[in-house]
Parts: C-alpha cells; structure tokens; sequence
C-alpha cells in the first residue's frame, strides 16, 4: 500500500469514528429539554463534514486498492463473508450516512432560530439512526480489516 | 519514543480517565445523595465528573480505532477478530448506550449507575488480560454476573447510608 492510500484509509477511519462520536453528542444534547442549539448546529455541520471526508476518501481507496489488493485476499480466506456480506451492506448503506448528517445539520440548523419540541424529538430520532447506522458501518470496517 | 508506543500511552491515559471518573462518580453521588438532596455546587461536581468520564472515553475510542488502523498497516490483524477484542467493542457500546439511556431517563439511575461502573471496569480488565481463552459469549456472561453483583453491592451500599445510625 502507498503512503498515500495509508493516509487515506487512516482519514477515512478517524473521520467517521470522530463524525459518529460528534453524533453521538449531539444525541446527548438533544435528549435535554432545552438544548444549547448554536453548539449542537456546529456539530452537526462539522460531523456532515466528517461524514463526507470519510466518504470521498474511502471512495478513493476501494476503487483504486481495495477491489484489486484486498477484495481477493478476503474472498480466499476463512471468512469471505466479510466482504460478501459485511463490505457489500457497509458499502451501501454507508451511503445513507451523509444524507444523514446533512438533514439532521438543517434540522439544528432551523431549530437555532425556531425551538421546537417536536423536532427536537424527531431530530433525535433521526440522530439516533445515524447513529446506529454508523456504530454498524464502524464494526463492519472492523470485521473487514481483521479478515485480511 | 514509537508511534505505537504513543497510542498506548492515549490508550492507557482514556482508560485511567474513564474508570477513575467512572468510580468517583459513583463515590460523589453516593455520598451526595444521603441527604436526597442534590445541591448546585454537588450537581457542578459530578457534571466536572461525567464531562472527565466523557473525555476518557473519546481518548479509548480514538486510539481503539488508531490501533485498528496500526494492525491493519502493518499486516498484523489477528487481535482484531479475537473474542477479548469484541467483547471490549460491545462493553464500549454499551459505555455510550447506557450514557444515552440514563440522558434520556429511560433506564433507572441504580442500574445505569452499575452498568457504568461494571463496563468500565470490565474495558479495563479486558486490555490487561489481552489474550483469553474464554469465548465472546462466556465473557459477556461473566460481564452480566459483574452487573448484577455490582448493582447489588451498590444497593446494599446506598440502604446501608439511608438506613438511620444508631446513637
């Protein structure tokens, strides 16, 4: 692997794990009855931001690396469904993340200047999925890795 | 000094973080609570006390995912489908779950209280033991016994405090 694929890769994993902890806080906040917004719609961004970095850059990487290099060494070892399975529905639903991430920004976005119990509520929701959609993504990279 | 080293040193720095603050959490709100009274200055404290548990817990998480990135570099992923390794993966989701559950107060504060403590603890022994013959399912069963034993002791402990001393 070239330094640059390295470098990509370590983007791609420490981007989404710090975007999934961002949502994570943002969860946290929106549980209170009375959230501080303006610190809550920051992160949000940022986390949308993240969730897009992890994207391009991981993108990269299995397009270039990953289905030449990798793909095949995992689908000759002792768990080819790490990438049949596992890397298949990681790779598309990792999809949804960012869409995610950009809808729950607008969400706190709008939130900032009209307070609203109601979407507060919803928007926790939705955070709580993308949440759980990133906790799965992050283990199924996990998974993948360690079947090399 | 290694990169390597470097992130065990994060590593270890997130655990002491996470299990000291776990534990003094329980201590101040133990000991806060006899009264049944929760003051300001008592709340600022174990709100400084979860922010340091919070803080651990970023640095574990971090350095978690550097030394996935560390074995994977560098050809060495063995650890990362052994049993230790995900059951510590489990037991720090359910660090952030049961944060999440008690927040929204879906879950009592005594059992969130003893799922805390217990995980951490339990993160903290995983690491140390590094590699185990147990399996991921017996290590999450000797985990829930550690709950429920935990969650028991702590009761006993808050009774103990309430009840009235004898003059």
């Amino acid at each position: 692997m070239t330094t640059t694929l390295a470098t990509l890769l370590i983007i791609h994993v420490i981007g989404g794990v710090i975007a999934i902890g961002m949502h994570n806080v943002i969860l946290m906040h929106l549980l209170k009855k009375a959230p501080n917004y303006v610190f809550v719609s920051r992160l949000a961004w940022s986390s949308a931001g993240l969730f897009f970095l992890s994207w391009v850059t991981s993108a990269y990487y299995y397009v270039t690396y990953y289905g030449s290099a990798v793909k095949p060494r995992i689908l000759a070892g002792a768990m080819p469904a790490a990438h049949t399975f596992f890397m298949e529905t990681k790779e598309h639903i990792f999809l949804v993340l960012p869409f995610l991430a950009i809808s729950i920004a607008l969400c706190t976005m709008y939130l900032r200047s009209n307070p609203d119990d109601d979407l507060r509520k919803s928007t926790a929701f939705l955070t709580f999925v993308a949440l759980v959609i990133g906790v799965a993504t992050a283990a199924s990279g996990v998974l993948v890795s360690g079947s090399i | 000094m290694t990169f390597y080293e470097l992130l065990v040193i994060m590593h270890v720095i997130g655990t002491v973080l996470g299990v000291g603050a776990a534990t003094f959490a329980e201590i101040h709100y133990t000991r806060f609570n006899i009264d049944d009274i929760i003051t300001d200055d008592e709340r600022k404290t174990l709100t400084t006390t979860y922010t340091v548990m919070r803080a651990g817990l970023f640095l574990l998480v971090i350095s978690g995912f550097a030394f996935l990135l560390y074995f994977r570099l560098t050809e060495n992923v063995a650890a990362l489908t052994s049993p230790s390794f995900w059951a510590k993966m489990t037991i720090v989701a359910v660090i952030v779950g049961n944060a999440l559950l008690l927040q929204a107060r879906m879950v009592p504060f005594a059992i969130g209280a003893a799922v805390s403590i217990t995980s951490w603890y339990a993160a903290l022994v995983l690491g140390v033991i590094g590699k185990t013959n147990a399996t991921y399912v017996e290590i999450l069963m000797y985990y829930v016994v550690a709950i429920v034993l935990v969650g028991l002791s702590l009761r006993w402990i808050r009774a103990w405090l309430h009840a009235p001393k004898k003059l």
